[in-house]
């Protein structure tokens, strides 16, 4: 009696038989919710793995380039040591062809022929001889890179069962191929030009360097201006604002931006960036602007967020013993939001590096060539490339369009990275 | 019915059993007690030679008042004991004191405080010199997340307290002597404070307080998670702080209070109920709220 009116259950029941009643259905329960979350990381494991998976097969053939030995004759009549600067290098190639071909003769046949090589080979030829004359008279070997069609075809990208007429490469060409691969003079060898060559309208020569310089210094402006901007505002809103209708005011807006679409800021960044203030088109410090307007709100929201999760037991303790606030927010809140702050920052970078919209509308969607070397230089950047070369209409830049999209995806990886390894570096338990 | 009742009381009175039945807290039949209902603070609030003064201070957390016309003194070299049921506004009330509650913003404080005459409240007031004077010890303990060195010479470092490094150490040895900790952590100096025990982390937020030489310093519950040797190393300091200092003390345990403070103020519900020599107070409560309170009949 006086048992069943202290716990409050009917006389004759235990606690513990009700628990174990329950147990079961408790830990069906249980295992339902963790097969939930196993198939929900499992599916997006599953999608995952196919978009790395498509565009990695699709891309990893860029990182390599057919190349064509041609035993090249640095002919001292063509090269007279007085301008070896202007000298005739293309006319030193194709001499070198039509010698490996003679039987070519007709203009058209010869057009064709010469076009089994880059015009980089020229260049190529240039370079050789510059570096060292004492070449000339000599005739060597040279590895020069293939034209894309030719690369194509061996790359296995080439459909031969179209009819010859609607075919890039007709039957003639296909032999000479053959000719040359029975000579051992056709090889597959690393793609250099494709990491150190700027954009170019023959894929063999185009490289992603001037986008990746281009994103470079975009983001450099970007970090530049939205770190210590993000954080000062984060810690004023957070520290030291009174908190009234002008800072709900003002939370309610950064939140908006943070959803306000890029693009948006592209038209901003126009209006005002380069209408109005006159700053240069295509040029990344507008780029980095633009994206430090669009980056702003996700660094103060993430470093806000860090800032509140310090324990307030903290700010006392520093108070308490007479410090000012100013030496509560640098000395021990700061120190222990930090992992968070540099998170939410590179989260908001790697966003940045991945943002084509707003760059279109600034003018960073031209046609460079040139590597850019400086902040007002014309430049474009990795997704306005991928964008650029995924409307080309020629074979090799589809996989040159995925192989960059596999560099983009390696420097996103990197900062994500590099956001864990901080995070676990600086945080600290309380 | 008989078993709840019984057991409510246990959970509020469990520290005062003992006091129950080793002190005379019977009220002498013949002796009128003041009413239950009545708010008005019984006894001396005030005294001759006070280093700190409140008057008709009122606390609220937004529309809820936390403290009620309370006035009272503290007094140059003397520890005043503040006890009461929890949540009855002891910490709300010593947070005035230095200003803590500025840290809340929904805290609205109203009344006058002052320290050696000066309106702690007053406009021109930095807050920074006036916790320097008036430290705290918090009721949970809150060590930085910093080595235990840092921890205690963080105070000193920032007031320039010491000229060179030998001086801070010197600082830093004597604070953690004092609070009764050097011994276990001279070794391990440059670990984590957060790595200690709760009770070393509260010796080592005591250390951390004198360390900048505090004159008023106000104790919430400094010894709630200590065992009896280091809240004896605490109360022996505090016996040895109040040669030069003044020190309010919120305590749960009503032995500590007899122990360590000459005055002791009850507090009920925001008011304060009663005040007065803490012999008196625990021998011959006026308030029937003390009264129950101290013999553990509360509630
Ligand atoms: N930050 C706050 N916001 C709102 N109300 C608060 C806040 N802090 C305390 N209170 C309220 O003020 C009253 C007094 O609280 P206080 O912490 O001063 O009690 P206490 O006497 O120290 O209790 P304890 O002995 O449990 O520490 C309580 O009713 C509490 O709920
Ligand atoms: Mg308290």
């Amino acid at each position: 009696m006086n048992n069943a009116t202290a716990n409050g259950l009917p006389p004759g029941r235990r606690a513990i038989d009700i628990v174990n009643a329950g147990l079961s259905k408790r830990y069906r329960r249980e295992r339902r919710f963790r097969l939930y979350g196993i198939s929900a990381i499992l599916a997006s494991l599953l999608f995952l793995s196919f978009l790395f998976g498509s565009i990695i097969s699709k891309g990893y053939t860029a990182f390599q380039q057919t190349f064509i030995r041609l035993d090249i004759f640095f002919d001292p009549a063509i090269l007279s040591q007085e301008s070896l600067t202007t000298a005739n290098y293309p006319g030193v190639v194709k001499q070198s062809l039509r010698q490996m071909f003679p039987e070519v003769t007709t203009r058209q046949d010869k057009r064709m022929l010469y076009g089994m090589v880059s015009n980089d080979a020229a260049f190529q030829v240039r370079k050789l001889v510059l570096d060292s004359p004492e070449m000339i008279g000599q005739t060597l070997p040279i590895w020069v890179a293939a034209d894309d069609d030719i690369d194509m075809l061996m790359k296995g990208h080439f459909d031969l069962d179209v009819p010859e007429s609607e075919r890039r490469i007709n039957d003639v060409q296909l032999a000479w191929v053959d000719r040359l691969q029975q000579e051992n003079r056709v090889e597959k060898r690393f793609n250099r030009t494709f990491f150190t060559a700027g954009d170019s309208r023959e894929p063999e020569q185009a490289g992603i360097l001037g986008a990746v310089m281009g994103s470079f210094y975009t983001l450099l402006v970007t970090l530049l201006l939205s770190f210590p901007i993000g954080i000062a505002s984060a810690v004023y809103l957070e520290e030291f604002a009174p908190k009234n209708r002008w800072t709900d005011l003002i939370e309610v807006n950064i939140n908006n931006l943070a959803a306000v679409p890029s693009i948006v800021f592209g038209l901003l960044g126009l209006a005002v960036f380069l209408n109005f203030f006159g700053l240069p088109r295509s040029a990344p410090l507008v780029g980095g602007l633009v994206l430090t307007l669009m980056t702003l709100p996700t660094i103060i929201i993430a470093s806000r967020a860090s800032l509140q999760s310090v324990p307030p037991s903290i700010r006392e303790a520093a108070l308490g013993i007479g410090a000012s606030k100013m030496q509560m927010v640098t000395h021990h809140v700061l120190p222990l939001a930090l992992p968070g702050i540099l998170t939410g920052t590179i989260i908001g970078m790697a966003r940045a590096l991945g943002e084509s919209a707003p760059l279109l509308m600034i003018g960073m969607v031209a046609f460079i060539v040139d590597i850019p070397g400086g902040l007002t230089d014309s430049a474009t950047v990795l997704p306005v490339q991928i964008f650029l070369w995924a409307d080309s209409p020629e074979r090799a830049f589809v996989e040159r369009t995925s192989a960059a999209t596999i560099v983009l995806l390696a420097f996103l990886i990197v900062m994500n990275a590099t956001a864990v390894i901080l995070r676990k570096k600086f945080e600290r338990r309380w | 019915m008989d078993a709840a009742a019984n057991f409510e009381e246990l959970t509020v009175g469990i520290e005062n059993t003992q006091t129950a039945s080793t002190g005379p807290a019977k009220a002498k039949s013949g002796r009128i007690l003041f009413d239950r209902d009545s708010r008005d603070t019984v006894g001396e609030p005030f005294v001759e030679d006070a280093r700190m003064t409140c008057r008709d201070v009122n606390v609220y957390y937004g529309d809820k008042q936390a403290i009620k016309d309370v006035s009272l003194d503290i007094g140059r070299n003397e520890v005043i004991a503040m006890i009461g049921p929890s949540g009855c506004g002891k910490s709300t009330f010593l947070r005035c004191l230095n200003r803590m509650n500025d840290t809340i913003d929904t805290c609205r404080v109203t009344g006058q405080i002052t320290l050696d005459g000066i309106d702690v409240y007053g406009k021109d007031i930095d807050v920074v010199p006036l916790r320097a004077q008036v430290g705290m010890v918090f009721q949970k303990p809150n060590p930085f997340p910093k080595s235990i060195y840092d921890n205690v010479a963080y105070g000193p470092r920032i007031h320039g307290l010491a000229q060179n490094r030998a001086e801070l150490d010197d600082i830093v040895e004597t604070s953690l002597r004092k609070a009764g900790l050097w011994e276990e952590v001279k070794d391990r100096m440059d670990q984590p404070g957060t790595g200690l025990s709760g009770g070393q982390q509260q010796r080592l937020c005591i250390a951390r307080t004198i360390a900048v030489s505090p004159e008023v310093i106000l104790m919430d519950e400094p010894c709630s998670a200590l065992d009896p040797i280091a809240t004896a190393i605490i109360e022996d300091l505090i016996d040895e702080l109040k040669q030069q200092y003044s020190i309010a003390i919120v305590t749960h345990s009503m032995q500590q209070a007899s122990r360590v403070s000459q005055r002791t103020a009850y507090f009920h519900l925001g008011d304060l109920i009663e005040v007065g020599d803490t012999a008196q107070i625990f021998t011959t409560p006026r308030h029937q709220l003390t009264q129950d309170y101290i013999t553990g009949r509360f509630g």
